[in-house]
């Protein structure tokens, strides 16, 4: 007897925060075998499933390692999905800037902020480590992009990030993007010293804050 | 101005309005713990409300500490801004009852050194040479004074040791906290400090000066004149190497993180304004890299780890994890950023090795708990080693499940005496270690990422040697802290693979020893300066699967 699609996109979900890759990938089949929207499964079977596993982060049930095999399974599921996708995703798709600031080479948790947001239906473009102030500010101006996310672990590199506000208020761009920083020397207190528009204190709070300011 | 006045050392100072506890503790030269700057992120700083004698005299500040704990009956310094005259009872801020272990493993060295004094009868007076240079003479026959120290300065801590050139016996030595670590807790806000110039020197008067105590101290304990000390010896990490000898170290703190200075460089003391004979010279043991400082090369040289025939492999523990292996004597250095958390930092009870800190922590076979606390005193706290104890016997009698995460009594099977210190605190599980004292699942966390970091470190280490775990010889652990360490918790946790078990070594504090080998000996500085040459520096943040490896490294 063949599946609903709710059955089978709640069995995506759970392949995913079981971690599960296989079960993700064989899951994704069948569910395309049964003729089901494939866009719906990704956002409402896989994202789901990544999104619950990022609540589980958050509650310290998961930790980085749990989080990163969440992401196998569900990129897995992405792959046998993703070619039957005949929508095209929406125009007024939000795009993030975000790389690791100027001096610093350390990128982990700046992979997991990207993971999340684009887990979160984000556009993400990842300018990668040690990118220089100017760089992420005409990647911005580019794309036209909605946020620009500044990473870093180092607190001598901390400055680099209140280069770019700056360089964003001296070429009277600052309001059309929204800047948001993290890291672990990065506090509140910091953010709102630079003046940026926010910081989220792990990767799944950052959602939540990109929701907040750009919503 | 207000004013306030700090109990128990009844040091009363005027201050702007507004300004924190914290920075009128500062200016009054009184030491409070601020490891994350002030910015409100650690909470050590926190002083209890009773102990303020009007609390409305200031005006408290959120904090993303405040918000992230329940307990009110605390105030933040960095977050308190004085508004009235205020008086501030403080407790604890006395730290001269640390433990801070100075010996260190130290081969046989040849004994040859530079500074060589002669007596001439005829003249009655005794001549000093340096490097076989006439550079000052005394009166009298002054033979038998004739004084080195070596100083090994750590981000935490530093030690003195005050060495007979004629025996090179060590008479005496001695350690006291680095001044720094009041106004910037690590390496990296040290760095951020000294970019200005009032931080820099600010970092370096206060580190020469915290030198010439110590000085004065062994030279007074032992009888000695400190005029009689013609070389000292400076190791240590990188950016305190460059903080002491008044050098910035801006440039270690930014991408590619290079050193201003490569050491195995001589100055005048009297350049530093030292307490010592006023021809004294000042040696730096050559720098592996930026982030492989003196205190390893220096390491190096005390371990003979370079002349070794077989595997072996060098680890120092710390905020950064420093390692050098040793193929045949080829050798491989690498540093990777453990962070905090084994000195007791980000950790939700943590401290230093002082009084009260849980330093052991086992569980034995009949159900019974061990807890070992710094002279025996009540749990306050809990230091590096008992930290890693604590998770190491909970991951082994699987409270802590491989994941990092804590044990759910409902569906894991525990015993009663477990599952029952299993318990919920602000709607999270801890482990309860006594009455005030626990272990929440963030900490376990911050352990993972620490332990995850230096494991990431020793696999690349052997992969740059082309090893494995059980090829090794010998692993040896050197640092003070490393001393109060057991095998067993450090390979529960993980930080080092169980292939290593009967094969770790705990070396003590080797840059200092090999500080020492330095002092006696110009040979050996000659041989290190063209050794570090040769190591193949492993740069952790170049490998493109580094994420992947420390992500494995992070489970137990």
């Amino acid at each position: 007897m063949s599946k609903t699609k709710e059955e089978l996109l709640e069995e995506l979900s759970d392949a995913v925060v079981d971690m599960d890759e296989e079960l993700a990938a064989s899951t994704a089949k069948e569910y395309i075998d049964e003729g089901y929207d494939a866009y719906d499964g990704i956002s409402e079977g896989l994202v789901d499933g990544m999104n619950k596993a990022g609540e589980l982060f958050e509650e310290e049930e998961y930790f980085i390692p749990e989080l990163l095999l969440c992401s196998d399974a569900m990129n897995s599921g992405i792959e046998v999905l993703s070619p039957h996708i005949e929508r095209s995703r929406s125009k007024d798709e939000k795009i993030v800037v975000i790389g690791v600031v100027q001096g610093d080479t350390h990128d982990i948790g700046k992979n997991l902020v990207a993971l999340m947001l684009e887990v979160a239906g984000y556009k993400i473009v990842d300018l990668g480590k040690d990118v220089p102030p100017q760089a992420f500010v005409d990647k911005a101006k580019e794309l036209n992009a909605d946020i620009i996310a500044l990473s870093t672990l180092m607190t001598t590199t901390m400055p680099r990030m209140k280069e770019v506000i700056d360089i964003l208020k001296k070429e009277n761009i600052r309001e059309n993007f929204k800047v948001i920083v993290g890291g672990g020397p990065i506090s509140q207190k910091f953010a709102d010293e630079i003046g940026a528009d926010g910081y989220s204190v792990n990767a799944t709070a950052s959602v939540r804050l990109a929701q907040r300011i750009v919503s | 101005m207000k004013s306030i006045t700090f109990k128990p050392d009844n040091i009363t100072i005027q201050v702007k309005k507004g300004q924190t506890i914290l920075e009128a503790a500062r200016k009054a030269g009184i030491a409070i713990e601020s490891p994350c700057n002030g910015s409100g992120v650690c909470g050590k700083c926190r002083i209890n409300r009773e102990q303020i004698d009007n609390i409305d005299a200031l005006l408290i500040k959120k904090s993303v500490f405040s918000e992230n704990n329940d307990d009110d009956s605390y105030i933040l310094a960095c977050n308190a801004c004085i508004n009235e005259d205020v008086i501030v009872e403080l407790t604890n801020n006395k730290e001269s009852d640390l433990k801070i272990l100075s010996k260190g493993k130290i081969f046989a060295f040849e004994k040859k050194t530079l500074v060589k004094k002669e007596y001439y009868e005829k003249e009655d007076i005794t001549k000093i040479y340096y490097n076989e240079k006439e550079i000052a003479f005394e009166k009298g026959n002054t033979k038998n004074e004739n004084y080195g120290i070596v100083i090994d300065i750590g981000t935490t801590t530093m030690v003195a040791s005050l060495v007979d050139l004629n025996t090179g016996k060590e008479l005496t030595s001695e350690s006291v906290l680095n001044p720094q670590a009041i106004h910037a807790q690590d390496v990296l806000s040290r760095i951020t400090m000294a970019h200005e110039q009032k931080g820099m020197e600010l970092l370096y008067t206060e580190v020469v000066k915290e030198f010439n105590n110590l000085i004065d101290m062994i030279a007074k304990n032992k009888g000695v004149d400190p005029n009689g000390i013609y070389e000292i010896i400076l190791s240590g990490n990188t950016c305190m190497i460059h903080l002491a000898t008044n050098k910035n170290p801006t440039s270690l703190g930014e991408y590619p993180y290079e050193p201003a200075i490569q050491g195995g460089s001589y100055e005048a003391a009297k350049l530093h304004g030292l307490h010592l004979a006023k021809e004294a010279v000042l040696y730096l043991p050559p720098i592996i890299s930026s982030y492989v400082g003196p205190d390893i090369t220096s390491g190096v040289l005390a371990t003979q780890i370079y002349k070794r025939k077989d595997n072996s492999l060098l680890v120092d523990i710390g905020t950064n994890g420093e390692m050098v292996i040793s193929k045949n004597g080829d050798l491989s250095a690498t540093s990777t950023a453990a962070g905090p958390a084994f000195e007791g930092m980000n950790i939700e009870f943590g401290m230093r090795a002082a009084k009260g800190a849980i330093e052991m922590f086992e569980i034995e076979d009949d159900d019974t708990i061990t807890v070992k606390t710094i002279e025996n005193a009540p749990p306050v706290g809990i230091c590096g080693s008992g930290l890693m104890d604590i998770v190491g016997e909970l991951v082994s009698h699987k409270v802590i499940t491989k994941s990092g995460k804590f044990a759910n009594p409902k569906r894991n099977e525990l015993p009663d005496f477990l599952s029952e210190r299993l318990e919920k605190k602000n709607g999270k599980t801890v482990f309860k270690l006594s009455e005030d004292v626990y272990l929440t699942q963030k900490d376990v966390r911050q352990v993972q990422l620490a332990k995850g970091a230096v494991r990431a470190g020793i696999e690349f280490l052997l992969k740059s040697q082309e090893l494995t775990a059980d090829k090794l010889d010998e692993v040896m652990i050197a640092g003070s802290f490393g001393y109060h360490l057991r095998t067993k918790s450090l390979i529960n946790i993980g930080l080092l693979p169980k292939e290593f078990e009967d094969k770790v070594d705990f070396v003590g504090n080797t840059s200092k020893t090999g500080g020492q080998a330095f002092l006696m000996n110009k040979k050996y500085r000659n041989e290190m300066e063209e050794l570090v040459k040769t190591i193949n520096i492993v740069e952790l943040s170049n490998y493109d699967n580094f994420e992947e490896v420390f992500v494995k490294c992070l489970n137990f």
